[in-house]
């Protein structure tokens, strides 16, 4: 870096801290120092020993970018990462201007970013990973990628130009077949998985998308340097190369804890020789959820867990996690999620019945409901309102009620009850 | 009697789009009004049955539609003389295309079964968003998510004609031929509609001999009273909704 960063990295910052007076995050002021100074994220990247980690997928980014930096960081690697509410380009930079120096000096020894899967392959040309984690491609937001092989494409795309390695998903259709696009030995493709047995003890296995136009429509058989190979409750045993590795994780459910095997691979192969079980067992025994992701907040004297869904696979997953019915129960969903068609390939059977469910769309899903003659409550697209009711139900025996919760409805939900900070701003 | 026997051709390939919901639709709404019935899922190298009151196909991507494409081609005849014997079809999307007369994206052509006079044409502009139409069985509500465009044969009677949402209104809407419906309403569409599929129901079980029911009074059967009501509010808060053009992110 040198002082031709200084007038660039000013104004981001500035800009940054106008915006942040005006109340939430922005995007703006990455946007501004890129165009001022199109090379600033790679100048400060190549600072980074080792390197910059992409991770990409349909689900789970901020929880296995989240338990990759812990882990990295239980091994005193000093890491920079997103917020996850920041995964474009823009926002990406905006986080960064906030830690740099004006000279453009950042003390990180590594970049664990998770990335919006449209905006990654174009953001390679700004940034280009040395690492690219791929999670899953799952059949997500149709009206918005048109198809899911689509989607792939773009993860695919994205990992062949890692310049040193590529960690990939050996369950996923698409993205286990990564090798054969690979020309020569750079990247190399390290895979992470789950055991049989695991991935059949859940009900609806891990809910990845069909690969439909390979002849070979599931996935392929590889060796996973990280496999998931026992899940009960939050405790998972992971194998690491040869050892097997004994975790907590920080919410219950196959895929969180194929995010761990996924994060534990990463870790394995950044850090190579570097790499101590135990280290990685300290840091998911201190690890929190993620936002919103089986998060426990305080509501009265009772607590409210909050389940976050974006798609069909993070809600099937989310409640084939549940060991059992939940007692109190808030459905919320509204226009935050455009297209909801998919509520009928959801099987609902893990709920015995919902207390609330609200949101703009709570009438469709009352009607998804009452098609599988699951019990309703009350239906109150009013999320202040089902709140009230919510309050006013007596305290469940565990003192836990269960949120289940589409992005736009749990910010607002946590602003409702007292937790009202933004997800970047934690 | 043998119970309603309805179809659903390559639920997995082609059922992308909730599309389980029009089936879940038909066959909970025809057994609350006391008609027993039975789903037949279709896979691709099973025989069909030989016999179906409805058959319902749904949405899937262009990889899914070669996929299937092949037994679906090998059925065509029996698909094309359930068709003309008035079995009631249900056709949203890809699927509906290809019982077209065909399917053009491009340079690619895929041919069709030619139960519905139409050709379709993927174009590169995408429609999302609500839609609500004027059918022949009703007003519908729905989300529309396509790119595709559809050429009627001249005779061919459109389902209906939009009235609000991302479509311009006036504009023709979906195929209907004898008893089989083609669209492109998504949402899905049946759950959302009652009326629509009390009057698949209705053909389809009149050409049984059977009598539905479930549509008789402004009251409605009691127990379709739950269902109709959420579907009631629902499409309300669509209709409100309905010029709301949502953010491209």
């Amino acid at each position: 870096m040198g002082f031709s960063y200084v007038l660039p990295i000013l104004i981001g910052k500035t800009l940054r801290v106008l915006a942040r007076l005006r109340g939430g995050g922005s995007a703006f002021p990455g946007y501004a120092a890129l165009r001022l100074a199109p090379r600033f994220l790679h100048e400060v990247a190549s600072q980074f020993e080792h390197g910059v980690v992409f991770v990409l997928g349909s689900n789970g980014k901020s929880t296995t970018t989240h338990m990759l930096s812990e882990v990295l960081r239980a091994h005193g690697v000093r890491v920079f990462t997103n917020p996850s509410g920041a995964n474009l380009p823009q926002g990406i930079a905006s986080s960064l201007l906030a830690e740099v120096s004006l000279t453009g000096r950042l003390k990180a020894d590594i970049a664990v970013l998770e990335v919006d899967e449209a905006y990654a392959l174009e953001f390679t040309k700004v940034l280009r990973p040395s690492t690219v984690l791929m999670l899953n491609t799952q059949v997500d937001q149709l009206y918005r990628f048109y198809e899911t092989e689509r989607v792939a494409d773009m993860m695919l795309d994205t990992s062949a130009r890692a310049t040193e390695h590529i960690v990939t998903n050996r369950e996923d259709p698409y993205l286990s077949k990564i090798a054969r696009r690979i020309v020569g030995d750079q990247p190399d493709v390290t895979y992470f998985g789950a055991s049989a047995e695991v991935i059949a003890s859940s009900p609806h296995g891990l809910f990845n998308a069909t690969d439909y136009r390979d002849g070979e429509s599931s996935s392929e058989e590889h060796v996973a340097l990280g496999e998931l190979r026992g899940l009960e409750g939050a405790s998972a045993t992971v194998a690491v190369r040869d050892s097997e590795i004994e975790i907590v994780l920080p919410a219950k459910g196959l895929h969180y804890a194929i995010d761990a095997a996924a994060a534990l691979a990463t870790a394995a192969v950044v850090l190579g020789e570097g790499f101590v079980d135990s280290a990685a067992q300290r840091a998911f025994e201190r690890m929190k959820p993620a936002y919103g992701r089986g998060e426990l907040l305080q509501f009265g004297d009772e607590q409210v867990e909050f389940v976050m869904f974006k798609n069909a696979a993070s809600l099937q997953l989310n409640l084939d996690a549940l060991p059992e019915p939940p007692e109190q129960v808030l459905l919320a969903i509204d226009e935050g999620t455009p297209d909801i068609s998919w509520i009928y390939d959801i099987d609902f059977s893990g709920l015995d019945h919902v207390d609330v469910i609200t949101g703009a769309k709570a009438w469709q899903i009352a009607l998804r409901l009452e098609h599988e003659g699951i019990p309703i409550g009350r239906v109150e697209p009013d999320l202040r309102r089902a709140i009230d009711i919510m309050r006013s139900l007596p305290k469940p025996s565990r003192g836990i009620k269960t949120w289940v919760v589409n992005y736009e409805q749990m910010m607002l939900a946590r602003k409702l009850i007292g937790f009202g900070e933004l997800e970047n701003q934690r | 009697m043998s119970a309603l026997t309805i179809v659903q051709l390559y639920p997995d390939e082609m059922g992308v789009a909730g599309d389980a919901g029009n089936v879940l639709a038909l066959s909970t709404r025809a057994r609350r009004s006391g008609h027993a019935t039975e789903v037949v899922r279709h896979e691709v190298g099973q025989e069909l049955p030989a016999n179906a009151d409805i058959v319902v196909i749904g949405g899937g991507p262009m990889s899914a539609m070669r996929r299937i494409h092949a037994d679906l081609m090998a059925n065509a005849q029996t698909l094309k003389l359930w068709a003309d014997s008035g079995v009631s079809f249900f056709a949203y999307g890809a699927g509906a295309e290809l019982l077209s007369h065909g399917v053009t994206a491009g340079e690619a052509e895929l041919s069709g079964v030619g139960v519905f006079p139409f050709r379709a044409e993927r174009t590169g502009e995408r429609v999302v968003g609500y839609l609500i139409v004027d059918s022949v069985d009703g007003p519908v509500v729905g989300f529309a998510d396509h790119a595709s465009r559809w050429l009627r044969n001249d005779s061919a009677e459109s389902f209906g004609v939009v009235s609000a949402g991302v479509v311009p209104a006036g504009q023709a809407e979906g195929v209907i031929i004898g008893s089989a419906i083609a669209t492109l309403i998504g949402g899905p569409v049946l759950p959302l509609n009652p009326d629509v599929t009390d009057a698949i129901l209705s053909r389809a079980l009149a050409r049984r001999g059977e009598t539905y029911s479930a549509g008789a009074g402004q009251e409605g059967l009691e127990e379709h009273r739950a269902l109709d009501h959420y579907a009631s509010e629902a499409r309300a808060v669509i209709r409100r909704n309905a010029e709301h053009h949502f953010k491209r992110i």
